[in-house]
C-alpha cells in the first residue's frame, strides 16, 4: 500500500548475534569502539564477544569471589574495571582480559565503578566510602565516612566526581580535596543522573518520587506519583529529557522551556512488568527500556517527552542490562538466565536511512 | 510469583546477650537441607563460621513525609536486591538485628519496597529473650517491648538461670503483650529448627490450631457449670478457697451447648458489670444478678437456691468451683447434684504494660466499606502504637475468607480459601501499645451487617 505514510522516523531491531555467559547476566558493555561487547555475571563470570559476530574472544571465571557487583568499561574502549564482593577492584584489558592491577578495599561490597568522561579517573564506592584512582591503579583521593551507605556516583566534570546517599548528594573536588557543594533532602536516594552540562542532578528516592537540583540556581524540585522507586534514570545526550522509571511505565520529564516543573511529563507504557533496565542512544532522542518480563523496546522521544515506539523485541528473561553501541546502530540487551542479544538497530526517516544520528 | 515461589526470610532480634548467635550457629550447623543466606547486623560477638554470610550495618531510612510506617531498612534493600540475583545459591535468608533494632522498618521493607516483596517474604519474628535480664530491660527500652510485640515466636532463653515459679510470671506477662506469639523456653538457645524456621507465621490459621483459644475475649468469671435441677431448695455448699469472697451470677434456663454456653457469658459479663449485692452465708442466691458471696468464716457455707419449676441453672463464678469444693446440695434429700456440664473461661487480670494485645472475634460477615473506612482511620490515628495486625474477615457476598496482615500503618487484604460450611466469623488480633480495647470492638461492631 503506496499510498500509506508511515510515521517518522521508524526503526527496526534486525538480527544480531545471541550468546551466552554462565550466569544472571548483571553488567555489559561495548569495547574497543564497539569492536568488542563485554558481559558481566552476576557469578564473576566476564565474558568477551566479538561486537559483529558475537564470536568468544575471551572469558574469565570467578574473577570476584562471593560474586560481581559492577563493571565499567574505560571510556576509550582499550581498559576495564570490575568489583565485587570480595572488596576488589581489578583493571583489566579489553584485548585479553589481563588483570593490569588488583586494589584491595577490604571488606565491605564494592558496588559502583564509574570512570571519568576523560578516562583519567576512576571512582569506586565500598560502603560508606568513595575512592578515586588513576588509570593505572594508583590512589588519588578517598573521601571521609558518608552518613550513610554510598548508593551512587557520577563525574559532573574531570575533577568534580557527585555522590548520593541517604540524605544528600555531595560535590567533591577530588583535585583538591574540598567540598564543593551539599545538597540535602531527607530521603534514601537509590539513583542519581547529572545532565550532560552538570547542571541538573536528579535522583530517584526510596519513597517513590524523583528529586532533581539545578545546580546554578540552586532550586530543586520533587517529582511524586511514581508507584516504585524510581531506579532507572536516563539523561538524553543534549540533557533536554530524563527518563525515569520505577515501575512498567517510563516517565519522561522534558527540561524544554520552564519545565519540568508544573508540566504534564510524557508516558511510555510499553511493558507489561516492571522496567530493568533504561539507557537513551549515545545521540539523539532514543530511549530503549528493557522489563523483568524480558520485552526490550526503543521509542523515540518528541520535545514535550511524549513518544512513539520505533523497535521492540524479546530477551527472553528479566532484563539484566542493555547498552547501544557507541554508533548507535547497534543495542545489546543480557538477561537473568545469561543471554546475550545483540540486535543491529536501524531507523529510517523520510530522508535517509542509517543508524541514527 | 506467587508466595510459594518467595524466598522466605526469617528475622533474628533479641537483646545483645540474648543468644541470637548462638541460635544462629545452632541453624546453621544442623542437616535441615536448607541452604541459608545470613545477614548480619551485629557481629563480633561470636563469629559464623559458614559460607553465605553478609555483614551489614543497619541503616533505618526514614522518609521525607515523617511517616514512621514508611521507614525501612536501607541495608536490607541493598543486599537483598543483589542477593535475588543468586537465587540458585540459597533458599531461605535469616537476618540478624542488633539487639537495639526496632523491628518495625525490618518487617516494612517486606512491605514497602516492591523489589523486595516481589521476590522475598517476611516468614516470621523469632525473638530471642534472656530470661534472667528482660524484666528489667522491658522496663527500660522501648526497643524490647517492641522485639516482644512483634514476635511470631519468643524463645525464652537461659531458663537454668532462672526458678520456674518466675518463669511462669514472665511467660505469662509475655503473654500478656503478645497473644498472638508461641513461647518456647531453651537453656542455650536449644530450640527445634522447625520452630523457628519455615513458621509462615503471619499465617494465622497455624496460630489457631496451636491454641484455638487465644482470641478468646477475657471474662470477669473462670468458670461456669450447668445444672439439670428439679423444683425445690438447693444448697450452693463452700468450704474455704482462695477469696475471702467470690462475684456469682445464676441463670435460669441455661443451655448446654457451646453456643448457648457464650450467650450465657454475654449476659453475665453485663451483669458482672453492675454492682453486686452482697450475700451472708444464709442467704437466698437471686436469678440474672451479680451478687458476691461472703465467704470469710471457717468451714462450709450454704447459700439457698430455690427452683420453682425444672429448670438447668448456669453457674458464672469468678473463680472455679474446684477451688472452693463447691456443691450443689438438694436441701430434702441432702444429695449432691453434680453439674452437667462445665466450661472454664479465660479469666481477665491486670496488664501492667503498656504494649498488649488485643483480640475480636465476632460471627457474621462485615460491610467492606465500612470495614475499610474504620480501619483507614483506625489505622491513621493509632498506626504508630499499632505494632502488628493479623486476622481473618468476612466479607459479604464473598466466597473467601479475607487474610488481612499488616504492621503499623501498612495493611494487606488478601483473598484466601473458600469458607464452604464453616461458619462466616472474623478474627482480628491488634497487637500495640496503650491500645482501647473496648472502643476498638466498638468499632469493629459497627462494621458487622
Amino acid at each position: 500500500m503506496p499510498d500509506i505514510e508511515p510515521f517518522s522516523p521508524r526503526g527496526m531491531f534486525h538480527e544480531g548475534w545471541t550468546a551466552e555467559v554462565n550466569d544472571y547476566a548483571i553488567a555489559c558493555g561495548w569495547a574497543l569502539k564497539g569492536k568488542q561487547f563485554i558481559v558481566g555475571d552476576v557469578a564473576g563470570g566476564i565474558f568477551a564477544f566479538e561486537g559483529d559476530t558475537g564470536k568468544i574472544i575471551w572469558k574469565k571465571e570467578n574473577t570476584h569471589s562471593g560474586g560481581l557487583l559492577a563493571m565499567a568499561i574505560h571510556p576509550e574502549g582499550e581498559i576495564f574495571a570490575t568489583s565485587g564482593q570480595d572488596g576488589n577492584v581489578q583493571i583489566c584489558n579489553c584485548h585479553e582480559g589481563k588483570v593490569i592491577k588488583t586494589l584491595d578495599l577490604g571488606k565491605g561490597w564494592v558496588e559502583h565503578l564509574k570512570w571519568s568522561n576523560d578516562g583519567l579517573f576512576l571512582a569506586i564506592a565500598s560502603l560508606k566510602k568513595v575512592y578515586v584512582f588513576n588509570e593505572v591503579g594508583e590512589e588519588k583521593w578517598i573521601s571521609e565516612d558518608h552518613p550513610s551507605t554510598v548508593s551512587a556516583i557520577t563525574w559532573s566534570n574531570k575533577n568534580e566526581l557527585a555522590t548520593a546517599c541517604y540524605g544528600r548528594v555531595t560535590f567533591f573536588d577530588i583535585i583538591n580535596n574540598k567540598t564543593n557543594q551539599k545538597l540535602e533532602w531527607q530521603g534514601s536516594l537509590v539513583s542519581m543522573e547529572l545532565s550532560p552540562d552538570g547542571d541538573i542532578v536528579a535522583c530517584g528516592s526510596q519513597d517513590n518520587s524523583v528529586h532533581f537540583w539545578r545546580r546554578s540556581t540552586g532550586m530543586d524540585a520533587e517529582m511524586t506519583g511514581y508507584p516504585g522507586k524510581p531506579s532507572h534514570l536516563s539523561f538524553d545526550d543534549s540533557g533536554k529529557l530524563l527518563a525515569t522509571s520505577g515501575s512498567e511505565r517510563i516517565t519522561v520529564w522534558s527540561f524544554i522551556g520552564n519545565g519540568p516543573e508544573g508540566t504534564m511529563p510524557g508516558e511510555l507504557c510499553h511493558h507489561t512488568e516492571p522496567i530493568s533496565s533504561l539507557a537513551f542512544s549515545n545521540k539523539g532522542m532514543l530511549v530503549a527500556s528493557g522489563s523483568r518480563d524480558g520485552s526490550v523496546v526503543a521509542s523515540f522521544l518528541k520535545n514535550d517527552g511524549n513518544g512513539d515506539p520505533v523497535g521492540a523485541a524479546f530477551a527472553g528473561d528479566l532484563v539484566g542490562a542493555i547498552s547501544w553501541r557507541p554508533d548507535d546502530c547497534a543495542l545489546a540487551a543480557v538477561n537473568a538466565k545469561g543471554v546475550v542479544n545483540v540486535w543491529k538497530f536501524k531507523v529510517r526517516t523520510n530522508l535517509f536511512s542509517k543508524g541514527f544520528k | 510469583m506467587s508466595i510459594k515461589d518467595k524466598v522466605p526470610v526469617t528475622i533474628l532480634t533479641g537483646f545483645l546477650g540474648s543468644g541470637k548467635t548462638t541460635l544462629l550457629n545452632r541453624i546453621l550447623s544442623e542437616e535441615h537441607g536448607k541452604r541459608i543466606a545470613v545477614i548480619e547486623n551485629e557481629y563480633g560477638e561470636v563469629g559464623i563460621d559458614q559460607g553465605l554470610v553478609i555483614n551489614a550495618d543497619e541503616e533505618v531510612f526514614e522518609m521525607s513525609n515523617g511517616c514512621i510506617c514508611c521507614t525501612v531498612r536501607g541495608d536490607l534493600i541493598r543486599v537483598l536486591g543483589n542477593l535475588m540475583k543468586r537465587r540458585d545459591k540459597f533458599d531461605y535468608v535469616l537476618v540478624e538485628t542488633t539487639g537495639l533494632a526496632d523491628p518495625g522498618p525490618v518487617a516494612q521493607t517486606f512491605f514497602m519496597d516492591e523489589e523486595i516483596s516481589s521476590e522475598f517474604t517476611l516468614d516470621g519474628i523469632v525473638t530471642l529473650v534472656d530470661a534472667a535480664h528482660i524484666d528489667q530491660q522491658l522496663g527500660r527500652s522501648d526497643e524490647s517491648s517492641e522485639q516482644v510485640a512483634f514476635a511470631d515466636v519468643l524463645v525464652l532463653n537461659k531458663t537454668d538461670l532462672v526458678s520456674d515459679d518466675a518463669l511462669d510470671t514472665l511467660e505469662s506477662r509475655l503473654r500478656d503483650m503478645n497473644r498472638m506469639t508461641r513461647i518456647i523456653r531453651a537453656e542455650n538457645a536449644k530450640v527445634p529448627i522447625e520452630t523457628v524456621l519455615n513458621l509462615s507465621a503471619f499465617d494465622l490459621d497455624h496460630i489457631l490450631k496451636r491454641r484455638p483459644t487465644f482470641l478468646e475475649p477475657e471474662y470477669p468469671f473462670e468458670w461456669t457449670g450447668v445444672y439439670d435441677l428439679d423444683a425445690g431448695k438447693y444448697e450452693l455448699m463452700l468450704e474455704e478457697g482462695p477469696d475471702p469472697e467470690m462475684s456469682l451470677v445464676a441463670l435460669v434456663n441455661q443451655g448446654e451447648s457451646e453456643e448457648e454456653l457464650k450467650d450465657g457469658a454475654e449476659s453475665s459479663v453485663r451483669l458482672y458489670a453492675e454492682n453486686a449485692n452482697t450475700l451472708e452465708p444464709g442467704n437466698t442466691v437471686p436469678y440474672g444478678e451479680h451478687v458476691n458471696l461472703k465467704l470469710e468464716d471457717k468451714g462450709n457455707k450454704s447459700f439457698i437456691l430455690n427452683i420453682e419449676k425444672p429448670t438447668k441453672i448456669g453457674l458464672f463464678t469468678q473463680h472455679t468451683a474446684e477451688e472452693f469444693n463447691m456443691k450443689v446440695i438438694k436441701s430434702e434429700e441432702n444429695k449432691e447434684i453434680p453439674f452437667n456440664t462445665e466450661r472454664f473461661w479465660q479469666a481477665e487480670h491486670e496488664h501492667d504494660d503498656e504494649v498488649g494485645s488485643i483480640a475480636i472475634e465476632r460471627f457474621g460477615d462485615v460491610d467492606p466499606e465500612k470495614l475499610n473506612t474504620w480501619m483507614g482511620r483506625l489505622l491513621s490515628e493509632k498506626g504508630v502504637d499499632i505494632f502488628r495486625t493479623k486476622g481473618f474477615i468476612s466479607y459479604s457476598g464473598n466466597p473467601r475468607r479475607i487474610v488481612f496482615q499488616g504492621v503499623h500503618m501498612l495493611f494487606t487484604a488478601q483473598p484466601d480459601k473458600e469458607w464452604g460450611n464453616e461458619p462466616r466469623r472474623n478474627q482480628l488480633v491488634f497487637i500495640g501499645r496503650n491500645l482501647n480495647e473496648k472502643e476498638m470492638q466498638e468499632g469493629f461492631d459497627k462494621c458487622l451487617i
